[in-house]
């Protein structure tokens, strides 16, 4: 447990309150009894740090294209760099994987300043780089085996093929594939080498629903071999399903990070739990007395603002203690679509640069 | 250098060109259409091509062996017309587009100057100088006209050549460069051999620098174990393959089918490779400043078209207008297809050393800043 002081904001009363990384915990002002949330942070350690980017800026003559950024990956995360199209996303990571040169900051891979010890991280890394298109008169084992060949250390490429689930494709050339099964031979290259950081970029562009979410699949299969992802993308379903941890870029700059509970928690409204056509005219009010942040809708619904998934255990116990009857209930919660919103006042897809 | 890294990706590139049989095509086949075509066009029977109208007004030995050597040259075929007759009538009558008259005196005056070179105390009178012949063409066939003009002018320059220099006076079976011994496919298939060499070398380079970067590949090279200078190697390595996989198909054509004499030797190999060299660097200069794949194969067009027509692969430098010439000396293909006719089928070494020598400082110099403007890193 942490012990955290505030001070409230109406009465500047100093009040103290505890909690553990990660925890949003409600207080009220003992003096004016203001009610306010207290946010722990979650504590990111370098020692398990993957990637560790120190005010990292990107300048194009007067355009700064990344613009003082840092964070840390944790090794054995998915960590999804999101936002619109050019926001900086490809930018940041091709500085990171040392194909463009950065303005200034600092990177560390694995402890490793790429600055000067880029080539022993080269056998640590597994990249698959946007819109990638690979030889296209090869069969896909033949390009793994390519590839796996120009490294040191190098992974089976048969168990690549079976974990990938590319076995009734090993022998077709990579021209005949979909652009799904493509996407998937790309996540497979940049396993060749058994990387311990695998990153992807724009992994699922342009991808029909359906083969996405096959990527998607592959993509939270490698979490469970050990390796840490640096995914980024401009699907907030993408990262919403896949990652561990989220930074949000815009316009050059991390407007929000976190996990995603924390960014909801932070900058969304949480989850409303809506009761569907309910019995009683008093709902609103007991739900009020036991404190939740009720209201009703007009239409016989009432709305409840949900911040733990536990209350809403609470919500149908006073529910039924009371007698009220529903015909039934229905959660919202809020998404990354509308925490960009918030935070940029446009909508993700919509704020291409 | 990780050769084991070379080796893989030249195994890997070989294997998909194979697969791919427009590029085989491009690389082996349409080399040897053109030179069935050009064989087939140019080196079609043992007559003389082009007809000239000749009408000797001296009519003594030494105006009678200057026609025979005109006759003996195999591209014209002498058309000789009696003293009496009108020269520019003949010529309209008969559609023949040039005539030369070799004006009455000319042995007397050749004999007079000659003499006076070996005896000071004859004078001669060189206002006299030179003894003009006359040539006669139709203005409206200027295709004819230019091509025999100039093959006439080579002919004259070699005779000139020679009584200035005190040697035999008529000279060109012994000398010309036009010489009875070689057809036109002994002419056109070392150029052949350097023309497939230039485009397979320039599209190859060019393809690979663009594709590739547009599909990601260089970034993923970039941020794998193997380098720069071994990727680069291992495309050169594989330029060369292909150079000498289309100069065998060549060579195998031209002998099977003209029964072309191939001499083999070092200067052969030695512009091979350096050609191979020369080309891939240009190609990866265009590559450099070429996003495109289009626009890539309308750079490479520029360069290589032009090098094409230009350089004497098809047609004879000597029948070319001077200023075209004066164009074909700053092409690199030009020192190539010398190059390669004085190593492979005249086999003379001095011109053969000096041709080579020339490619090779192009190949340096083209290859290194190719080198230099390679990179795979973004800006």
């Amino acid at each position: 447990m942490i012990q955290k002081t505030v001070q409230c904001p109406n009465c500047h009363k100093i009040l103290s309150c505890s909690g553990s990384p990660g925890d949003v915990v409600e207080l009220i002002c003992t003096g004016c009894g203001t009610e306010g949330k207290v946010t722990f942070e979650k504590l990111i350690s370098t020692e398990n740090a993957a990637i560790e980017v120190t005010n990292l800026t990107k300048v194009y003559g007067d355009l700064v294209a990344v613009n003082n950024i840092s964070f840390t990956v944790q090794i054995g995360k998915i960590f999804a760099f999101l936002g619109p199209n050019g926001a900086g996303k490809t930018t940041t990571v091709e500085m990171i994987e040392s194909i463009r040169q950065s303005t200034s900051g600092d990177i560390k891979i694995l402890s490793k300043d790429i600055k000067t010890s880029f080539n022993e991280v080269k056998e640590k890394i597994g990249i698959l780089p946007q819109e990638f298109r690979s030889f296209e008169k090869l069969t896909v084992k033949e390009t793994l085996v390519y590839f796996s060949k120009l490294y040191k250390k190098t992974a089976d490429v048969n168990s690549i093929i079976d974990a990938m689930d590319l076995n009734d494709e090993r022998k077709k050339y990579y021209k005949d594939l979909s652009g799904g099964l493509k996407q998937r031979v790309g996540v497979a290259i940049s396993l060749v080498n058994d990387p311990d950081i695998v990153f992807l970029d724009e992994p699922t562009t342009g991808l029909d629903p359906k083969a996405r979410r096959k990527v998607w699949e592959v993509i939270a299969g490698l979490r469970n071999r050990g390796k840490t992802v640096f995914l980024t993308t401009h699907y907030m379903e993408e990262a919403e399903y896949l990652a561990d941890h989220i930074a949000i870029i815009h316009k050059g700059k991390i407007i929000a990070e976190g996990t995603l509970d924390e960014l909801i928690n932070k900058h969304g409204e949480g989850s409303i739990l809506r009761i569907k056509n309910c019995s009683s005219k008093d709902a609103v009010d007991v739900l009020k007395e036991n404190g939740f942040d009720a209201h009703a809708e007009g239409n016989g619904d009432v709305a409840i603002k949900i911040e733990f998934k536990e209350r809403v255990l609470d919500v149908l116990s006073i529910l039924k203690h009371e007698c009220i009857d529903y015909e039934n209930i229905d959660i919202r919660r809020s998404n990354l679509e509308e925490i960009f919103l918030k935070i940029t006042g446009a909508k993700l897809s919509e704020a291409e640069q | 250098m990780n050769f084991r890294f070379i080796l893989h990706d030249l195994h890997a590139n070989i294997k998909t060109w194979l697969r791919s049989p427009g590029t085989v095509f491009w690389t082996v086949l349409f080399p040897v259409l053109l030179i069935l075509i050009f064989g087939a066009i140019f080196s079609g029977g043992d007559e003389a091509e082009f007809n000239i109208v000749v009408q000797d007004l001296d009519n003594t030995t030494l105006s009678e062996e200057f026609v025979a050597n005109l006759n003996n040259t195999s591209l014209l075929n002498v058309i000789e017309l009696e003293t009496g007759k009108n020269v520019t009538e003949f010529m309209h009558d008969e559609d023949e587009p040039v005539a030369l008259v070799i004006p009455k005196g000319f042995n007397d005056s050749m004999v007079e100057y000659i003499e006076s070179q070996y005896n000071p105390t004859i004078e001669f009178d060189d206002t006299n100088l030179p003894f003009n012949l006359t040539l006669y063409f139709d203005p409206s066939d200027q295709t004819t006209t230019s091509i025999l003009r100039s093959i006439l002018a080579s002919v004259i320059y070699q005779l000139n050549m020679n009584i200035t220099g005190g040697e035999t006076i008529i000279g060109i079976n012994e000398e010309s460069s036009v010489g009875e011994d070689f057809d036109y496919i002994d002419f056109f298939l070392p150029g052949m051999i350097g023309f497939t060499i230039m485009t397979s070398c320039v599209y190859g380079s060019i393809e690979r620098n663009t594709k590739y970067r547009k599909d990601g590949i260089l970034r993923k090279l970039l941020t794998m174990p193997i380098t720069r200078a071994e990727w680069i190697l291992s495309k050169m390595l594989f330029m060369l393959f292909l150079s000498f996989v289309s100069t065998l198909v060549i060579l195998i054509v031209g002998i099977l089918k003209w029964e072309v004499s191939i001499k083999i030797n070092i200067f052969f190999f030695l512009l091979i490779i350096a050609t191979s060299f020369l080309f891939s660097g240009i190609g990866m200069i265009i590559g450099r400043f070429v996003k495109d794949q289009e626009t890539a194969d309308m750079a490479g067009g520029a360069i290589t078209f032009p090098m094409m027509f230009l350089a004497g692969t098809f047609i004879p430098l000597e029948i070319m207008p001077g200023y075209m010439q004066s164009i074909a000396q700053v092409l690199p293909l030009y020192y190539v297809n010398e190059g390669m006719r004085n190593a492979m089928i005249y086999a003379d070494i001095d011109k053969s050393l000096f041709f080579s020598a020339f490619v090779l400082v192009f190949a340096t110099v083209f290859f290194m800043v190719g080198i230099l403007l390679t990179k795979w890193k973004e800006d």
